[in-house]
C-alpha cells in the first residue's frame, strides 16, 4: 500500500497561528487553532509536535504556508507555495462554492473584503494603518464591559434598540459607550450597537461605494461573532454564511494551494522546528535606511534573514527564504 | 555660495530645472540626499503635526540642508497653469518649511507661472536674492532646456504583467516613503507605465467624458493618463499610490475607480505608519490576482467590455 499524500496548510497570523491537514482532494481531516501570543515560532512547534502524533513526515506530499508571519514559517519548515492571506482565503471560498462573489475576513489586526468572480479574485481591500474594523476593537470594548468575547455575540442578538456609536475610531467609540452606559441604555443594545459601528466602519474602510453581492461568505476569527454575523445580514440585507472551520479558512486555502505544485514536496518534516531555533531582530548599520533585518537562527547558524530593503542580508545565504520567495512569484 | 534643493515635493520633477538655474548663474547647488529614516524623523519633529507625509518629508529635507548651504530654496508655487489650482500646501510650503531651516535663509519666490511668463518674475526674484539679478534670463533658459530634456517617468515593456503606476512623482519615485515599491513590483514580474510617458494629446481626450475636468494640474495628468493606458490595452490593471490625508489624491483615486470599471485596481496609501508587512501583502496579492484575472481569460480587461462602454459614452 503507498503512503497517502496529504497536504499541510499553514497560516500564521498576528493573532492565532492555524495549521490545518486535507487529503489529497482537500478533505479536512485535522486542525488546530492556536494563538500566536507574539511567538510564532514557539506556536509552530506546539502545533508540529502535536501533529507529529498522528501524521508521518512522508504522508505530506506538500505544505502551503500564508499569514503574515508567512515569511518567517515559510523559512523554518521548507514550503511548496507561500501565499498572502487574501489569496489563500479565496481559494478556500472558491473550493467551498465556486459561486461566491464576495468574502468578508476580519482578523485580530486586520480586515479585507475580496470580491471573486467566475471563481477568480476581480479586487479586494485591506485595511490600512486603522483597527477599528477588526477583532482587536471588539476585544479592547468588550474587555471595557467586563465581558468575555465568547458571550458578545449572544448578548449582542438579545437587543431590540441598538444603540448608535461611533465606530470611526475605537477611542471615539470607548467614550460614546461610557456616554451610553451612563445615560442608562441596556448593555445588550450597546453591545449590539457596537457590532453594528464595527460593521459599519467596514464597509466604509473597505467596501467604498460597491455594496458586497450574494453570496457573501464571512471568515477570520471574528465570523464566530453572532452579533458581528447579524450586523453584517442587516447592514447588506442579504443573508451572511458563515463556512464551517471559518477561523482556519486561511490555513485550508494554503493547503489547497499546494497541491497545484508540482514535483516532490520541500517540505522539512515535523521535527524542523526545535528549541534550538529563534528569530532575533537587529537594526542594519550598512546604510542611513537603518532597516529591521530579522534572522532565524538555527543552532546558533542564521538560517535566513529578511526585512532588509537592499536584500544584501538574504544573498549572503542562497537558500530556504529566497527560494521560498522565488516560488511565490513564479506561481 | 551654496544653494540647498531639498529632494521631495516639486524638486522630485524640478531637480534638473533647479540645478540648471543655478549652474547658469556659476552658483554650486547640494541636494538633499534620498529620503533615509533620519529624513523622516526630522521632519516628523521640524513640521506642523497636520501636514501630510509628504510635506513632513519635505520639511525632513530642509533639515537636512541646514548647516550644508547659504540659503534653500522653497518656493511658494501658486498656479502651474491658467485655471488650475494647486494644493494650498504649496502654497504655503515656505511657511512650512520655516521651521525646519531654523534660520537658514529661505529663498521662497512665487511662482505664477500662467503658460510660463509668469516664471520671469520668479526667475529675476531668485536671481537676485543671489547676487546675480542680471542674468535672469540666460539662467531661465538654462533651466527651462533642462527641464525639457530630463529623463522622466517609466515605460517598462517585456514583464509578464504591465499597470499604470499612477501617483504624485514625490510618492512613486520615493523609495523610502513606498517602501521601494517599483522595485517591488519589477520582482514580482510586474512592469509599470507613468504618465510622464502619456502624451497630452492622449490625456485631454479623456477630459471631454467628465462632466468637467478637474481644477488640478496633476490630477488631470493622472486621471488622464491612467484611463488612456487602460483603454488602449497598454496595462493590466491601475495601482494609485496616495499619500493619506491628501484630498487630491482622494479625489483623483476615485474618479478613475469610477471610470475603470472593473478593471484591477489597487490603491496604496503611504503614511508614516505604514509597515511594510501589509504593504508587501497587497502587492503580493495583487499580482496573483492580475495572474488568475488572466488565466481566466479577463473580461473585463480593457480589451473587454469595459473599452467598448466607455468609447459608446464619449
Amino acid at each position: 500500500m503507498g503512503v497517502r499524500k496529504l497536504l499541510l496548510g499553514i497560516d500564521v497570523g498576528s493573532v492565532s497561528t492555524n495549521l490545518v491537514v486535507t487529503d489529497a482532494a482537500g478533505e479536512l481531516i485535522e486542525r488546530l487553532y492556536l494563538p500566536t501570543a507574539g511567538r510564532p515560532l514557539e506556536a509552530l512547534l506546539l502545533g508540529f509536535s502535536q501533529l507529529a502524533k498522528r501524521f508521518d513526515d512522508a504522508e505530506i506530499g506538500a505544505c502551503g504556508v500564508t499569514g503574515s508571519g508567512r515569511q518567517l514559517a515559510a523559512a523554518v519548515v521548507g514550503a511548496d507555495i507561500v501565499k498572502t492571506e487574501i489569496t489563500a482565503h479565496a481559494a478556500a471560498a472558491i473550493h467551498v462554492g465556486p459561486g461566491v462573489r464576495t468574502i468578508l475576513e476580519i482578523g485580530g489586526q486586520d480586515s479585507k473584503i475580496i470580491r471573486i468572480e467566475d471563481g477568480y479574485v476581480t479586487d479586494f481591500a485591506m485595511n490600512t494603518v486603522c483597527a477599528a474594523g477588526t477583532g482587536s476593537f471588539l476585544d479592547r470594548q468588550a474587555q471595557r464591559l467586563n465581558m468575555s468575547i465568547s458571550e458578545f455575540g449572544a448578548c449582542a442578538l438579545r437587543s431590540t434598540a441598538p444603540v448608535r456609536i461611533a465606530g470611526r475610531c475605537a477611542v471615539f467609540a470607548e467614550s460614546d459607550m461610557i456616554s451610553k452606559q451612563q445615560a442608562g441604555h441596556a448593555i445588550e443594545d450597546i453591545v449590539a450597537g457596537l457590532c453594528e459601528a464595527l460593521v459599519r466602519n467596514y464597509l466604509n474602510n473597505l467596501a467604498g461605494h460597491r455594496m458586497p453581492e450574494p453570496p457573501v461568505l464571512f471568515q477570520g476569527g471574528v465570523a464566530a461573532n453572532a452579533g458581528i454575523v447579524a450586523a453584517f445580514e442587516k447592514a447588506l440585507g442579504v443573508p451572511v454564511i458563515v463556512p464551517p472551520h471559518h477561523d482556519v479558512r486561511g490555513a485550508y486555502g494554503a493547503a489547497l494551494m499546494a497541491r497545484e505544485v508540482c514535483g516532490p514536496t520541500r517540505f522539512s518534516g515535523f521535527g524542523c522546528v526545535t528549541s534550538g531555533l529563534f528569530a532575533k531582530g537587529f537594526e542594519c548599520d550598512g546604510c542611513s535606511n537603518g532597516c529591521e533585518v530579522v534572522a532565524l537562527m538555527r543552532d546558533g547558524e542564521p538560517a535566513a534573514y529578511w526585512g532588509d530593503r537592499c536584500g544584501k542580508w538574504g544573498v549572503k545565504l542562497a537558500g530556504t527564504a529566497a527560494d521560498a520567495r522565488r516560488q511565490t512569484t513564479s506561481a | 555660495m551654496v544653494i540647498g534643493i531639498p529632494n521631495g515635493l516639486i524638486f522630485r520633477i524640478y531637480g534638473d530645472f533647479a540645478r540648471a538655474f543655478f549652474a547658469e548663474l556659476g552658483i554650486r547647488t547640494v541636494f538633499s540626499p534620498e529620503t533615509d529614516r533620519t529624513i523622516l524623523d526630522a521632519g516628523v519633529r521640524s513640521c506642523e503635526s497636520e501636514a501630510c507625509l509628504p510635506v513632513k518629508l519635505f520639511c525632513g529635507h530642509v533639515a537636512w540642508l541646514r548647516g550644508r548651504c547659504d540659503a534653500i530654496l522653497v518656493p511658494r508655487l501658486m498656479r502651474l497653469t491658467k485655471r488650475q489650482s494647486i494644493c494650498p500646501m504649496f502654497c504655503g510650503l515656505p511657511e512650512l518649511a520655516r521651521g525646519a531651516a531654523a534660520g537658514t535663509r529661505l529663498i521662497d519666490a512665487p511662482v505664477y507661472a500662467p503658460e510660463c511668463g509668469g516664471l520671469d518674475a520668479w526667475a529675476k526674484q531668485a536671481a537676485s536674492a543671489v547676487g546675480a539679478g542680471k542674468r535672469w534670463d540666460a539662467a531661465l533658459k538654462a533651466a527651462m532646456a533642462a527641464h525639457e530634456n530630463r529623463k522622466a517617468g517609466f515605460c517598462d515593456s517585456g514583464y509578464e504583467h504591465t499597470v499604470a503606476l499612477i501617483g504624485h512623482a514625490y510618492n512613486i519615485y520615493d523609495r523610502f516613503v513606498n517602501m521601494d515599491l517599483i522595485r517591488k513590483l519589477h520582482a514580482l514580474g510586474i512592469g509599470v507605465i507613468t504618465h510622464e510617458r502619456v502624451a497630452d494629446a492622449d490625456i485631454a481626450r479623456h477630459m471631454a467624458a467628465l462632466s468637467k475636468p478637474p481644477f488640478w494640474y496633476f490630477a488631470q495628468r493622472y486621471y488622464g493618463a491612467a484611463l488612456h493606458l487602460l483603454v488602449s490595452a497598454k496595462v493590466d490593471g491601475i495601482i494609485y499610490v496616495s499619500a493619506f490625508g491628501c484630498g487630491v489624491d482622494a479625489v483623483v483615486e476615485a474618479l478613475i475607480r469610477d471610470a475603470a470599471g472593473g478593471a484591477a485596481m489597487m490603491t496604496l496609501k503611504l503614511d508614516e505608519h505604514t509597515g511594510a508587512a501589509g504593504f508587501d501583502t497587497r502587492l503580493e496579492a495583487f499580482a496573483d490576482m492580475l495572474g488568475r484575472r488572466k488565466a481566466n481569460g479577463d473580461h473585463h480587461s480593457p480589451a473587454g467590455e469595459y473599452a467598448y462602454g466607455y468609447a459608446g459614452a464619449v
